[in-house]
């Protein structure tokens, strides 16, 4: 039962995800981040089996880090989605796939775009102006149809984004209280209250 | 895999695929059962809902057994209660002492916490080997890395190359569900870590088939700001819960104290003692039996009038 | 003395030296020059071609390929274009390692390889090499003219014992020293691409001990950014556009019995 959003705005990509972390009928936790920030533009939202998204994520995330020791630079957006794409694809075809799906979110300082790519644990990998992963998807996808602009500034887009949440708290059997939501823009990565 | 991948295929192939794998498994569990009992549901005499398969007792068990099949729908935590808790006065652990085979109790004396060194404690819920040679195994890691650096190792540390150290092995029939609590630099801490590789950091957790009884105890009764002995009423009284009402947990109750200077035993209850006279004169405890008394006293209204 | 140190790359001399890394850069400084000159606005190589006489075929290099005779200036990557001196066949070697490294990068990431990664990709060869016991260094320098949003427009240079370093303006192969002196005299920080072609010419036509200067003998390339779409574009010249190039800096030297001008 777990959700995930993400969409793009002027300027700026906006990742959201639920933050509760269950075991069986059991809610084990309510307030676990499932959104890992990667470099200082790129946020990854992960969701799937348990014990494969927190491994994959990390390996990703020392893997950017890798990068950029190496290189003195950090990835660009489509190049990290590429690299982590090709994990995945790479992975799936191994002994033990990591099962996960992701958002990823980010925000191109060299020629200042936001980017979000839907990525999903089989290597399919789409750039989208917004996504979902989950059930949020069978309901949110229809209101982000209806209201999301890309030209949209930070507030309304953090409109739409409460609207598809507030739509699954309203119609997904089951709830889901806690949201964390991130921003990706020029200055970066940060945590904004919902 | 499975269930991931059946959330999103098409629903007639992934029901077509299901099918055919209920098939396969209910011709193996005819074996040897058909002898048995394993032909009621076939006869017609059923009063309830059960599956209609020849053995409904062996297909649960498939159904409900991750230790043989990890992409199985149902997984339960056999045979356990565990719990602990972080609060203002340090980390309350307490555990059930039952081992089952079964419907059989195989032991009742089981030492479920396992003490990894004066600082850290593991509890034990699921397969009792994997949870008792890897958590001594880690107990040798954690001196090693006390010689090498000398310095404690984190909980935050040691919990973490627990779930490293079976998310190698993810997979390949590794059974456990463990609570790794200690004192270190950054005061009590405690995470929860099992054998899909999953690590969770939090303030309270109970883990194993009577985990949901426990919570509800246990959920009620915590805050923050609990005293010392009101946080070991609290783990008593949330194991003796799942202790009744759980087939697969009872006994006795271990309670654990972890504090600054690091863990101390607390006691050892019966859970039929505690039903019927309580844990007797100890601190935090009101007299009087934790079950017994309020389901027979509180039935008439004996004493009523004179409360006014 | 020197000589027991000298036939295994992976011995250090007494001094400290590794001869078989210092015979292969004696080797570079006899090679046909390549210089690179870094403009604001694009990047230009210009090379001197070695191998030349009446009765070589250059109808390959008048038609189809990337422009060039395959001989001094090869095009890497869409991005990147890189000049070499030293032994020919350990440079082609090297080109064909280039070009899989970059391709090897653009499926991994879906981007054209950084210019200073391509760079390092080589030079971690060629260091192995100094390394290594058994084997002999690649007798080859590379200028590597490229492009990529990190750092817009770039030249390198990698010797054989796997150093590289970046350039505004340098020039490797015989008589680089003279062109380095050269280079330094008329460098300007806001160099265009076309005074750059032009200083390229000048210096090229200083330098070279031949007396002919003429497509046969030349080899020159740039890169600039495609005025419509944004992206890098690589222009290695044809023998006829080297030709008209030349005649219109005025550079064009015939045979020895024609007059020389400058």
């Amino acid at each position: 039962m777990e959700c995930s959003f993400g969409l793009v705005g002027k300027g700026y990509t906006l990742i959201a995800s639920d933050t509760n972390s269950a075991r069986s009928i059991v809610k084990m936790k309510n307030d676990e981040d499932k959104i890992k920030v990667l470099t200082p533009h790129l946020c990854m939202a992960y969701s799937g089996e348990a014990g494969d998204t927190v491994q994959f994520a990390e390996y990703v995330e020392r893997n950017l880090r890798l990068h950029q020791i190496r290189h003195y630079t950090e990835l660009r957006p489509p190049s990290s989605a590429a690299w982590i794409r090709r994990v995945l694809a790479d992975s799936l075809r191994s002994r033990k796939p990591y099962q996960v799906n992701l958002l990823l979110g980010g925000y191109d300082t060299s020629d200042d775009t936001p980017h979000l790519y839907w990525i999903d644990y089989l290597g399919t990998m789409a750039k989208v102006p917004f996504a979902a992963h989950g059930y949020g998807a069978y309901f949110a996808l229809s209101t982000l149809d209806r209201y999301h602009d890309p030209t949209a500034d930070l507030e309304q887009g953090l409109e739409t984004l409460k609207r598809c949440i507030e739509e699954v708290q309203k119609r997904l059997i089951v709830g889901l209280p806690k949201w964390n939501v991130k921003i990706i823009d020029q200055d970066g990565v940060r945590e904004l209250e919902i | 895999m499975n269930s991931i991948a059946s959330r999103f295929a098409s629903t007639s192939a992934s029901a077509a695929i299901s099918r055919d794998e209920e098939e396969n498994q209910v011709a193996a569990s005819m074996w040897g059962s058909t002898g048995g009992f394993g032909n009621l549901g076939q006869v017609g005499i059923p009063s309830f809902e059960i599956p209609r398969v020849p053995d409904p007792t062996n297909f649960l068990r498939m159904h409900t057994d991750d230790r043989n099949d990890p992409s199985c729908r149902i997984k339960i935590q056999h045979g356990t209660t565990t719990l602990a808790f972080r609060f203002q006065g340090g980390i309350i652990v307490a555990v059930d002492s039952r081992a089952t085979a079964g419907s059989y109790i195989a032991s009742g004396t089981v030492k479920k916490v396992i003490e990894i060194n004066k600082y850290l404690l593991g509890t034990m819920a699921g397969g009792a080997a994997d949870c008792q040679y890897w958590e001594t195994y880690l107990g040798i890691q954690c001196r090693l890395h006390e010689l090498r650096n000398r310095e404690r190792i984190s909980v935050a540390a040691a919990s973490k190359y627990l779930s490293n150290l079976v998310y190698g092995y993810k997979g390949m029939g590794l059974s456990m569900g463990t609570m790794i609590a200690g004192w270190d630099k950054t005061g009590p801490a405690l995470f929860y870590v099992d054998s899909d590789g999953q690590r969770l950091k939090g303030d309270l957790f109970s883990v194993g088939s009577g985990s949901t009884f426990a919570y509800g105890v246990l959920d009620a009764g915590y805050r923050w700001d609990l005293s010392e002995e009101e946080a070991q009423e609290l783990g008593r009284r949330a194991i003796y819960a799942a202790g009744h009402r759980d087939a697969f947990s009872g006994n006795t109750v271990n309670l654990y104290h972890v504090k600054e200077d690091g863990w101390k035993f607390i006691g050892n209850y019966d859970v039929t003692t505690l039903h019927y006279e309580g844990p007797g004169n100890v601190p935090g405890a009101v007299p009087g039996g934790y079950g017994y008394d309020v389901r027979t006293e509180g039935l008439h209204s004996r004493g009523a009038a004179t409360v006014a | 003395m020197a000589r027991r140190y000298d036939s295994r790359t992976t011995i250090f001399s007494p001094e400290g030296r590794l001869y078989q890394i210092e015979y292969a850069m004696e080797a570079i400084s006899h090679a046909g020059t390549v210089l690179g000159i870094l403009a604001k606005d694009g990047v230009v190589l210009a090379a001197e071609k070695k191998v030349t006489g009446k009765l070589l075929d250059l109808s390959g290099a008048k038609e189809g390929g990337y422009g060039g005779s395959g001989e001094k200036i090869f095009l890497l990557n869409s991005n990147v274009i890189g000049g070499v001196a030293g032994i020919t066949a350990d440079a082609n070697s090297l080109v064909n390692y280039a070009r899989t490294a970059a391709q090897r990068h653009l499926f991994s990431y879906n981007e054209d390889i950084p210019v200073e990664q391509l760079a390092q990709r080589l030079c971690n060869l060629k260091q192995g090499y100094t390394q290594f016991g058994g084997l002999r260094p690649f007798g080859v320098s590379i200028l590597y003219a490229g492009f990529d949003p990190h750092y817009q427009f770039q030249l390198y240079h990698s010797d054989p014992s796997g150093n590289y370093s970046g350039w505004k303006a340098t020039c490797i192969g015989a008589n680089n020293g003279t062109a380095q002196s050269l280079l330094k005299q008329d460098y300007k920080d806001e160099i265009t691409v076309e005074e750059a072609v032009g200083l390229a010419m000048k210096v090229m036509s200083k330098t070279m001990d031949s007396t002919t200067l003429g497509s046969e003998k030349l080899e020159f390339a740039t890169l600039t950014l495609d005025a419509t779409t944004g992206e890098p574009k690589a222009k290695i010249y044809r023998p006829a556009e080297v030709d008209a190039l030349l005649e219109k800096h005025g550079l064009r030297k015939k045979d020895e019995d024609t007059e020389m001008k400058s």
